[in-house]
Order: C-alpha cells, then sequence, then structure tokens
C-alpha cells in the first residue's frame, strides 16, 4: 500500500476506493487480499464499460496506453496508474507525454496526419467530409509543426500544451 | 514508463541504499529520505482532511461532469466570493458586534417602534436600531478604564481597515496569479491546433453531453475554416458599413446606460420616497433595469458582425460592466452629496438602501433563473422547437454575481453586518442555480477560454467593483462629517480624526514614539508615496524591457529549430542578418554563439 501510495498521486482512502472500484468491476476475478501479488487482468470490456469511461471517444485509446500488454486489459497498477494521471494531481508534463501517447494510434512516436485524421473522426462523429478532415489536419499541422518535418513530434505537441491553460483541467477524470 | 519499471526502478534504488547502509554508517542521507518521505505522507494525510472538510465537492464534481469546465468555473466563483464574505462576516462580528453587543446587550429602540414584517424587505424601521448598521454603535470607550479598555472608534476603523487591505491583497495576488499562468502564455492564433487536440473536455461523462460537444466541435472547426476566407473578402464600403454599425450600437448602449443611471438619480432625489414601503421603489427600478437592459444588448448580437466571436463576448460584458456600473457610481455619488447634508444618522440611511438593493437583487435573480431558464427551457422544448434548450449563459451569471459582491463591499462600512444576508444568499443561490442548471439547460456552445474568462472576470471584480467601492469608503472615511447622533464616530470632524487623537494619546506616552513617527512621516507625508511611485514605475519599465527582450529571443530560437532540423546553413546568415537588426545586442551575441557552437560541435 506504501509502495502505491508513493508511485501514485493518490491517497491511501482513494487507493483504497480505487482499488474496490476495480473490484466491483468483476468481483469473482479479483481477490480481496493482494498481499501475494496475484495477477490479476481485467479485460478491455469491462474497464470500458465504466461510466467515467464509456462515453469517452477516446476510452480505446486511453486502456490500451495504460495497460501492459497494449491491448486494454489492465491489472489493478495498470488502473491505478491511469487514474492518477488523469486526476488533478498529476503535473502538465506528464498529462502531455500521456495525451501525446493516446492520440498517436499507430504508436511510432509523432502524430502524423493519419494520427490527427483519426482523432479528429472520433470526435466529430465521421460527420466532416473529406475535404474538410484534411484542411483541418493541414493547419493543425502548419500551426503546430515547430521543426517543418510534417508531423508533430512529442515537442511539438508539449510546445502547444504549455500555451493552453485549459489542458489541465480538460485532460482529466474524476473519479 | 508502465508500473513495472517503475517498482523495478524503486527496488534498484532501495537495494542501492541498503548495499550503501551496509558499507558506510552515513545515516544522515537515510534520515533525510526518511524525514522528507514522512513530510510528505504527512502532506497527502492532509489534502485528505482537507478534502473531507471542502464544501460542496461533491455537487461541483457532478456540475463539472455534466457541463463542463465552463459552467463549473461559475461555481467556483460563486464559492471563492462566499469564502470573501464569511472571512467578512467573522471579522466584523468578532471586533464589531461582540463588543457591542456585551456592553449593550438590548438595543435602545425608542417607544412606538415595534417589530412588523416588512423590515426583512426594507430594512428600516425596527432593525435601523439594531447592530445592523452603523447608527447602532456606541462610541464610548468600553470598559471599566484601567485594564480591559476597548476603543470602539478605532475598532471599527481598523477592522473595516484591515478587511479591504487583506481583500485587496487576495484580489491582486489571484489576478497575477491568474495572469501569469492563462493569459501571458496563451496565443491567439492556436485556433485549430488548440480546438482539435487540447480542447476535449474528457471529464464530461453524460451521453447526451458528450454528443452535444462533438456536434459543437464540428459547428467550431467548420466555422474556423470558414473564417479565414470570409475575412480577406470583404471590400471597403462593407467594412465601412461594419465600423459604421458598432459605433451605433455603442453609442446607443452607453447613451441607455447614463439614461437609466439619471433617471436613477432623478427617482432617487424626488423625495416622496420615505414611508417604508415607498422605499422598494428604487431597489426595484435598480434590479428591473439590470435585468431588462442586457436583454436589449444581446439583442444587438444580431446586427453586428464581429469577426472573431470571442470579441462579441467581450463587447457583452464590457457593455453590462458599464451599465451596471453607472447606476452604482449614480447611487453613490447620490449618498455622498444629498443623504450625507439632509439626513441626521445618514450611514444608517444609506446601509438600509444597500440592505434593500441586495435583497432587491437576490429577488430579482430568483425570479431571472425562472423566466430566463425555466420558461425558455419550457417554450424551447414544447412551443417554439426551434429555439432549443437554453443556454447556460455563464458572463451573465458571473456579472451578476459581481454586482452582488460590489453591493456588500460597499456596505461594510455602512452595514456592518449585512455579510450575513450576503451569505444566505449565495448559499441559496448555489443550489438553486445549481438545481436550474440540471433541470433546464445545455452547456454553452462554445467549447472555449474558460481560463482567459475567469482572468477577464477576476480583473473585472478587482478593477471596477473592488476598487470603485474601496474609493467611495475612503472617501467617506476622509472627507465626509460623520453624523452627530448617532454611529462610533459622532462629534468628530472626519472619521480619520479618531486616528489622529489617538495618536496625540500615544504621543504623550514615551514607549510608542516610534509608531508616532512612522505615522507623522511615513503614512502622512506625501514625499513617501511619490518615491514609491517612482519606484514601482522603475521596475515595471525594467521588468517590460526584460519580457520584451525574452519575445524576441523567443521567436529567433524557433527560427533555429527551423534551420537546425533542415540542417540549412545558410539559416545561420541569416540569423546573423536578423540579430544585426535588432536593438539589444548582448542576448543575441551569446546566442550566435550558441548556435555556432551547436553547428560546430
Amino acid at each position: 500500500m506504501l509502495h502505491l501510495q508513493d508511485c501514485t498521486f493518490f491517497t491511501r482512502k482513494e487507493i483504497l476506493r480505487l482499488f474496490d472500484r476495480y473490484r466491483d468491476l468483476a468481483p469473482q476475478l479479483v481477490p480481496l487480499d493482494y498481499t501475494d501479488q496475484p495477477d490479476v487482468r481485467l479485460p478491455y470490456e469491462l474497464i470500458g464499460s465504466m461510466p467515467e469511461l464509456k462515453d469517452n471517444p477516446f476510452r480505446q485509446r486511453i486502456a490500451e496506453v495504460f495497460s501492459e500488454d497494449g491491448e486494454g486489459n489492465m491489472t489493478l497498477d495498470d488502473f491505478l496508474d491511469m487514474f492518477s494521471v488523469l486526476s488533478e494531481m498529476a503535473p502538465r508534463d506528464l498529462k502531455a507525454y500521456y495525451a501525446f501517447k493516446i492520440y498517436d494510434f499507430n504508436n511510432d512516436d509523432f502524430l502524423c496526419k493519419s494520427d490527427l485524421e483519426k482523432t479528429l473522426n472520433k470526435l466529430t462523429r465521421n460527420e466532416l467530409t473529406e475535404d474538410e478532415v484534411r484542411m483541418v489536419c493541414e493547419k493543425v499541422i502548419d500551426e503546430a509543426d515547430l521543426d517543418n518535418d510534417g508531423r508533430l513530434s512529442l515537442e511539438d505537441f508539449q510546445h502547444m500544451i504549455v500555451r493552453a491553460p485549459d489542458f489541465l483541467s480538460t485532460f482529466h477524470i474524476r473519479i | 514508463m508502465s508500473f513495472d519499471d517503475k517498482k523495478h526502478i524503486r527496488g534498484q534504488v532501495l537495494a542501492l541504499k541498503s548495499f550503501k547502509k551496509s558499507r558506510q554508517l552515513n545515516c544522515f542521507s537515510d534520515c533525510s529520505t526518511t524525514v522528507s518521505l514522512a513530510f510528505r505522507r504527512c502532506g497527502a494525510n492532509m489534502t485528505l482532511a482537507k478534502q473531507t472538510l471542502e464544501l460542496w465537492r461533491g455537487t461541483m464534481k457532478e456540475v463539472g461532469g455534466k457541463f463542463g469546465t465552463g459552467v463549473l468555473s461559475y461555481f467556483k466563483f460563486l464559492k471563492w466570493l462566499l469564502m470573501f464574505n464569511i472571512f467578512s462576516f467573522l471579522v466584523n462580528f468578532g471586533f464589531i458586534t461582540i463588543p457591542q453587543l456585551i456592553y449593550h446587550p438590548t438595543p435602545d429602540i425608542p417607544a412606538g417602534v415595534s417589530f412588523k414584517g416588512l423590515e426583512i424587505l426594507t430594512g428600516a424601521g425596527y432593525f435601523s436600531h439594531t447592530v445592523m448598521y452603523y447608527g447602532g454603535y456606541s462610541n464610548k470607550t468600553q470598559g471599566t478604564g484601567g485594564r480591559s479598555e476597548y476603543n470602539m472608534q478605532l475598532a471599527y476603523f481598523f477592522t473595516v481597515a484591515a478587511y479591504m487591505v487583506l481583500c485587496g491583497a487576495a484580489l491582486i495576488y489571484s489576478m497575477a496569479s491568474s495572469f501569469r499562468k492563462k493569459y501571458v502564455l496563451a496565443d491567439s492564433g492556436l485556433g485549430g491546433a488548440w480546438q482539435l487536440l487540447c480542447s476535449w473536455d474528457f471529464s464530461v461523462t453524460n451521453e447526451k453531453a458528450v454528443r452535444q460537444r462533438k456536434n459543437n466541435l464540428r459547428i467550431q472547426l467548420k466555422e474556423s475554416l470558414s473564417e479565414k476566407v470570409q475575412v480577406a473578402l470583404l471590400p471597403l464600403t462593407e467594412r465601412l458599413k461594419h465600423y459604421g454599425v458598432f459605433l451605433g450600437t455603442w453609442l446607443l448602449s452607453t447613451g441607455m446606460a447614463l439614461g437609466c443611471g439619471a433617471s436613477v438619480y432623478f427617482l432617487s432625489s424626488s423625495g416622496s420616497l420615505l414611508e417604508e414601503a415607498a422605499t422598494l421603489l428604487l431597489p426595484f427600478v435598480v434590479s428591473l433595469i439590470n435585468l431588462v437592459v442586457p436583454l436589449f444588448y444581446s439583442l444587438f448580437k444580431k446586427i453586428e458582425h464581429y469577426s472573431n466571436p470571442r470579441m462579441q463576448v467581450y463587447a457583452i460584458i464590457v457593455r453590462n460592466v458599464i451599465l451596471k456600473m453607472s447606476i452604482l457610481g449614480i447611487l453613490c455619488y447620490y449618498w455622498m452629496k444629498d443623504v450625507a447634508n439632509t439626513f441626521s444618522c445618514w450611514e444608517s440611511i444609506v446601509g438600509q438602501a444597500l440592505y434593500r438593493l441586495v435583497i432587491m437583487d437576490f429577488l430579482f435573480i430568483m425570479l431571472g433563473s425562472f423566466f430566463g431558464e425555466f420558461l425558455s427551457n419550457v417554450i424551447g422544448t414544447k412551443c417554439i422547437q426551434s429555439l432549443g434548450v437554453p443556454e447556460f449563459d455563464v458572463a451573465r451569471n458571473v456579472l451578476d454575481l459581481i454586482y452582488a459582491q460590489t453591493l456588500a463591499w460597499i456596505g461594510i462600512y455602512f452595514s456592518p453586518l449585512l455579510p450575513v444576508i450576503q451569505i444566505i444568499k449565495f448559499f441559496i443561490l448555489f443550489y438553486l442555480k445549481k438545481v436550474s442548471l440540471t433541470q433546464n439547460c445545455q452547456p454553452p456552445r462554445r467549447a472555449g477560454r474558460a481560463a482567459q474568462m475567469q482572468t477577464i472576470f477576476i480583473a473585472i471584480l478587482f478593477f471596477p467593483s473592488f476598487v470603485g467601492a474601496l474609493s467611495m469608503v475612503a472617501y467617506t472615511v476622509w472627507t465626509l462629517p460623520p453624523s452627530d447622533k448617532c454611529g462610533p464616530f459622532r462629534g468628530l470632524n472626519t472619521t480619520f480624526s479618531a486616528i489622529q487623537i489617538w495618536m496625540d494619546d500615544l504621543n504623550r506616552v514615551d514607549a510608542f514614539q516610534w509608531t508616532v513617527w512612522i505615522y507623522q512621516h511615513v503614512i502622512r507625508s506625501e514625499i513617501f508615496y511619490f518615491l514609491i511611485s517612482l519606484i514601482i514605475l522603475v521596475f515595471i519599465y525594467i521588468f517590460r524591457q526584460i519580457t520584451q527582450g525574452r519575445q524576441l529571443l523567443i521567436t529567433l530560437l524557433r527560427q533555429q529549430i527551423v534551420n537546425v532540423s533542415s540542417g540549412e546553413l545558410s539559416g545561420l546568415t541569416c540569423l546573423v542578418h536578423q540579430s544585426c537588426c535588432v536593438r539589444s545586442g548582448c542576448v543575441y551575441v551569446m546566442m550566435l554563439l550558441k548556435c555556432w557552437n551547436n553547428i560546430f560541435s
């Protein structure tokens, strides 16, 4: 418990509460006693059905980024890690790092045009025309790409986040 | 980094530490790590304790989840203002009212005046002889002489002064920190990128809300795509027409504000308002103006075409602020000039007028909530389907809060227990707005710039609102003669003479000569303020130059990133050329040297 408290941004009471939430998702899979560190993974479907995540357009990417196996199946540590980064107390750089990974659909450490297009489609329910999608993505890359290589690296993304003061409060899930 | 990696690293660090421990008996670093860890855990426990005591935490979470950060900022602002009022109440009650109640437990009410129900609305009658207003306080030094003496005059003055100074300091601090975090770094040119990547609110959990936000984002993106095309295409005649329309609407709105101010002045000086029920007419008219005229202002939206939708919000805010402040300004002028010379216990009269304004404002906010939100919802969903569910107008509601708080700040001197009414009002308002919001409204369509709006609201709270209230109270204390027959300062020339008398008293005691010296040579001398202003101006100039230099440096460094990544040496010569054209040389010479090192190392 103490090492969990040190490695996340939560207090003891919050960790216990999160553990109860984790357990409620699948009471028959998760044991009450975690001292011998059992290897329990909850499948993505259960995580994605949580009320805080079920309407979020990025829930699948969030689960994939924070899970160890990259498929969305989370252990308790992954679960706590996820909500710790998405809580109010996480610093901006950490949130920017994970937000970048969430938007990076093809996991190549760059936000290329196809990543931006997928992000845009998730955010607008596929209702923009092809032309509009292309124009918006081009505009984004024009504005944010500092080193002119046609795609956004982590530094470009962080630079943009520094100038968006709302980011800390929007990249936040309350649990 | 996955959790296992973190655990692995932590395990390695612990192993290293225990290895070191077995080799050296150096317990100091171990102690310091344990101590810092203990502090961190203690801090976590204190945060936990603070969270359980925090007011309305669950409600704010719920509102933020359904309606987003913009609407949540209204409720946070309300809670912050409530804290100001609670502090004011504690300070006033503790230092002014309790001593008065101890020495004069029953108020001396003249015969024939009894409590009728109307006092709750008008504040006059029975209340005007109690400790609610300035007139209810005595001017004698309480106590049995010798040990426990309590000088009511000094207590009253210093309590009000200390509260105003602390409020001012708190406002300046939050304004500066909000400005630094949210305004200086934000760039207005980040339309598309910001909207796409940073503006999605992850905390929204309601399916309907999510769908609405997606729609709004789509509409905003479409708008911003078409905006750029539009601006370039306007011919000169069109632009002249737009400027003409702007001039017309601004003249009209300022004229309406001044006209309302003049009518309030004539109404208040008409003199027929001295019976109890008729005194309610003035606050009624003021609140009616505050409710109806902003609706007119929002009609101007249809005629004007601002290129930037944010400018429209700013225009509405500025117009509303001009209206409210001009009405308050006219009322203050009337109180300072006419009431102070006409009535015998004029501070209590002013206190009563403020009480009525506060109560009437509260009633009108409730009515406004009913008509503005509930009825709009009914009309929008059942009768005229095209209107839809009303939006929660954050700007208008925050301006109402600022107006209410201005009234409370003006009333600090005239009615020490006015914060009680304000506290009750804000409490009820919180729950009322929350219920109205959840039943009737949808989140605002423009997702945006909640942080910048927050800065603007705090700035409005400081500049016209707090500074205005402070200047009015300061003018009263410094120049106006207090009334003869009631209040703690009766018989003096001005309220400030109480301090002068106290200083004269202290002068006779040797031990306090330093206080008298400070008073005479620092507070009362003009040279001191002149020097302070000069020093502050010099510092502002220096910091501004530093800021400008840094901005120039940022531009050049950005160019360097482009040049380095595309590997062009010619970029370097361009940089050299640019830096020669720049004023302050040494910073850029340093940067050049850095460039040179990077390329050739």
